[in-house]
């Protein structure tokens, strides 16, 4: 089946085609194409399919070393993952590493293999983690040294799910899941070092308040629903400068992710740093310092 | 993104009609989208909405919460009719009240786009003579209900009578599974869990009613929506599929299935708008491949199947 075949024409409907969506230079910080399924590689290159349909320029891979339920295990794939990195490098796919907080030293020792000695580019908390530590525990201090010294990009999942007795935003979180008020307080103590607020907090609303006053703090929206308006409210009071773009897929649609930055009334070369530019920016170094070929 | 302008209009209004006349109907080759679709595509097909809603959300100021915004919005990407409820429906007592401002905007300001339907709440009392304020007052061809916001499940004792005499009275009946994400409800609010096993028996019942179900994802392994494909008629919109090409793997049309979890002709265009974007639901026809036939169906013709154009 053709990926770049299609019977309905995008611009008759006030949407982008593909070959302008190519344009755009979308880089989906945020692809979990090797998640949670007893095939990750096959799942890998079906999800491939929807990438190159929607005209996706790059995408960072989560699900590295590792998975984010077990960050610090390898699964049966790894190798093959590796390999994937390196031989499509130049295909448009990344990757970056969960780590396990609970584990510093051994957090260490995988970002040595895999991003100083190996095809990676980057860190993720992910949403939750044996000891119940967030991200701004001082277990993280190590990891986020070394990853400055790698420049490695800092990707931290946040959520500020409902929970609790009584009720409140943030109460459901599982042990270790980090807020985006945890990234603001981590975002203080390392006010040079840029991090991504992943998911926007899930709540959005409340996500952009937390990290607002934290300049090295870039906000990511994948991974919830499409709320219209949720982007011009983000730009409104962080800047466009300060948001990057992720699929989520394939979990998520590639229609929902985009569909809220085209539902935003921005300029095009705002739209084009939210889409990719921004986490260009991000990644420059340690693509630079890779010898990885990066246009900004 | 885009408007379209008047020299576009005109060429795709060209183009539907070329279509029309072409023997075999919609049927034809793909064409990149880099380039204009070709003649007898379902390019210029228009969309329906079926799922809208007019006035305020109750937790936050929407984008295009404003009557004529949305109804602009809407008519921007070629959706050339929507049916619209009301967020006032989810918390209000006097349901009269919201029904009849629903159908004054809809006349009002919906630019003769908007199709209003109304709203029953099980819990509250004498909810019948709201069904026939509905039709017979409001002149709507719906009706639209909103469990877990409206206190009650859809095991409430009423449930079957009303799926019977929506029924009778020719109504279609609208069932909203979901409006927001559990995990982001404002912290004050308990929006109960909506299952769909008490309606399946109701419809079992009544064969003859038209149920869509609205923002509805089914169970993780999809059994109630297996049930409610094999032993109902309802149908469903889109807004709620998610993943990857998500309208494809419904309807069996992605690359590598051999068979879908829902027939074509069941699925519905519906945005939930203008809670999501607009564009989201307009992607999703874009990121499944869905040939000529299939669109044609989800924008448009399955909705005309259950309600006629007027």
């Amino acid at each position: 089946m053709d990926a770049r075949k299609f019977y309905l024409n995008p611009s008759a409907y006030g949407m982008p085609t593909r070959d302008e969506l190519v344009a755009m230079r979308i880089w989906d910080s945020h692809y979990h194409g090797f998640q949670s399924s007893p095939q990750p590689i096959k799942q890998h290159q079906e999800t491939m399919y929807y990438v190159e349909r929607m005209g996706i320029e790059r995408v960072i891979a989560f699900d590295v070393g590792g998975t984010w339920q077990r960050p610090l295990v390898d699964t049966d794939f790894e190798t093959q993952k590796w390999e994937i990195l390196v031989k499509d490098q130049d295909r448009g796919v990344s990757g970056i590493i969960p780590i396990e907080p609970s584990y510093p030293e051994k957090s260490l020792a995988k970002m040595e293999k895999w991003i100083r000695h190996g095809p990676c580019i980057g860190i993720k908390y992910s949403g939750g983690n044996e000891a119940g530590v967030s991200c701004n525990h001082p277990n993280n201090d190590p990891i986020i040294k070394l990853a400055v010294e790698l420049n490695a990009v800092i990707y931290i999942h946040t959520w500020l799910k409902v929970g609790g007795t009584p009720p409140r935003s943030g109460g459901g979180n599982s042990p270790g899941e980090s807020s985006p008020m945890d990234v603001a307080r981590l975002a203080q103590r390392y006010p040079g070092v840029s991090l991504i607020c992943g998911h926007s907090g899930g709540d959005w609303e409340l996500g952009v308040r937390a990290i607002r006053p934290f300049k090295n703090v870039v906000l990511e929206f994948a991974g919830s629903d499409p709320h219209s308006g949720a982007v011009d409210h983000a730009v409104r009071e962080l800047g466009a400068d300060r948001i990057v773009w992720g699929g989520h897929g394939p979990s998520r649609s590639f229609a929902t992710e985009l569909g809220k930055v085209l539902d935003a009334d921005l300029t095009n070369a705002d739209r084009m740093k939210i889409f990719g530019g921004n986490y260009r920016r991000l990644a420059a170094p340690i693509f630079r310092k890779k010898g990885l070929k990066i246009v900004l | 993104m885009k408007h379209i302008d008047r020299r576009s209009f005109l060429k795709n209004s060209l183009l539907t009609t070329a279509a029309l006349s072409l023997p075999g109907g919609l049927a034809v080759t793909p064409a990149a989208a880099a380039s204009a679709a070709p003649a007898g595509s379902a390019q210029a097909t228009g969309l329906v909405d079926t799922n809208v809603n007019l006035f305020s959300w109750p937790f936050r100021k929407l984008k295009y919460s404003d009557t004529k915004s949305l109804v602009a919005k809407l008519k921007k990407h070629r959706v050339v009719e929507a049916w619209a409820g009301s967020f006032e429906a989810l918390l209000h007592k006097d349901m009269d009240g919201v029904n009849a401002r629903l159908a004054a905007e809809c006349r009002t300001n919906g630019g003769g786009l908007l199709i209003p339907f109304g709203s029953v709440n099980l819990a509250w009392p004498d909810w019948e003579e709201d069904v026939r304020r509905c039709q017979e007052v409001h002149k709507m061809p719906g009706i639209r209900i909103y469990p877990g916001y409206q206190p009650f499940d859809l095991d409430h004792p009423d449930m079957e009578r009303l799926v019977r005499m929506t029924a009778e009275r020719g109504l279609i009946l609208q069932v909203v599974f979901g409006m927001e994400d559990p995990r982001v409800h404002h912290p004050q609010i308990t929006v109960g869990r909506v299952s769909s096993a008490p309606l399946i028996a109701a419809l079992k019942n009544t064969p003859n009613a038209r149920v869509q179900l609205l923002h509805f994802s089914g169970s993780v392994r999809g059994e109630d929506l297996n049930q409610l494909m094999k032993e109902t008629s309802a149908v469903m919109d889109i807004s709620r599929l998610e993943g990857n090409g998500a309208v494809g793997r419904m309807i069996g049309s992605a690359p590598g299935m051999t068979a879908g979890r829902a027939p074509v002709e069941r699925v519905l265009f519906g945005s939930h708008a203008p809670y999501f974007p607009l564009e989201t639901a307009i992607l999703k026809l874009i990121e499944s491949p869905l040939d000529a036939k299939q669109l044609q169906a989800i924008m448009q013709g399955n909705a005309r199947r259950l309600l006629p154009r007027a």
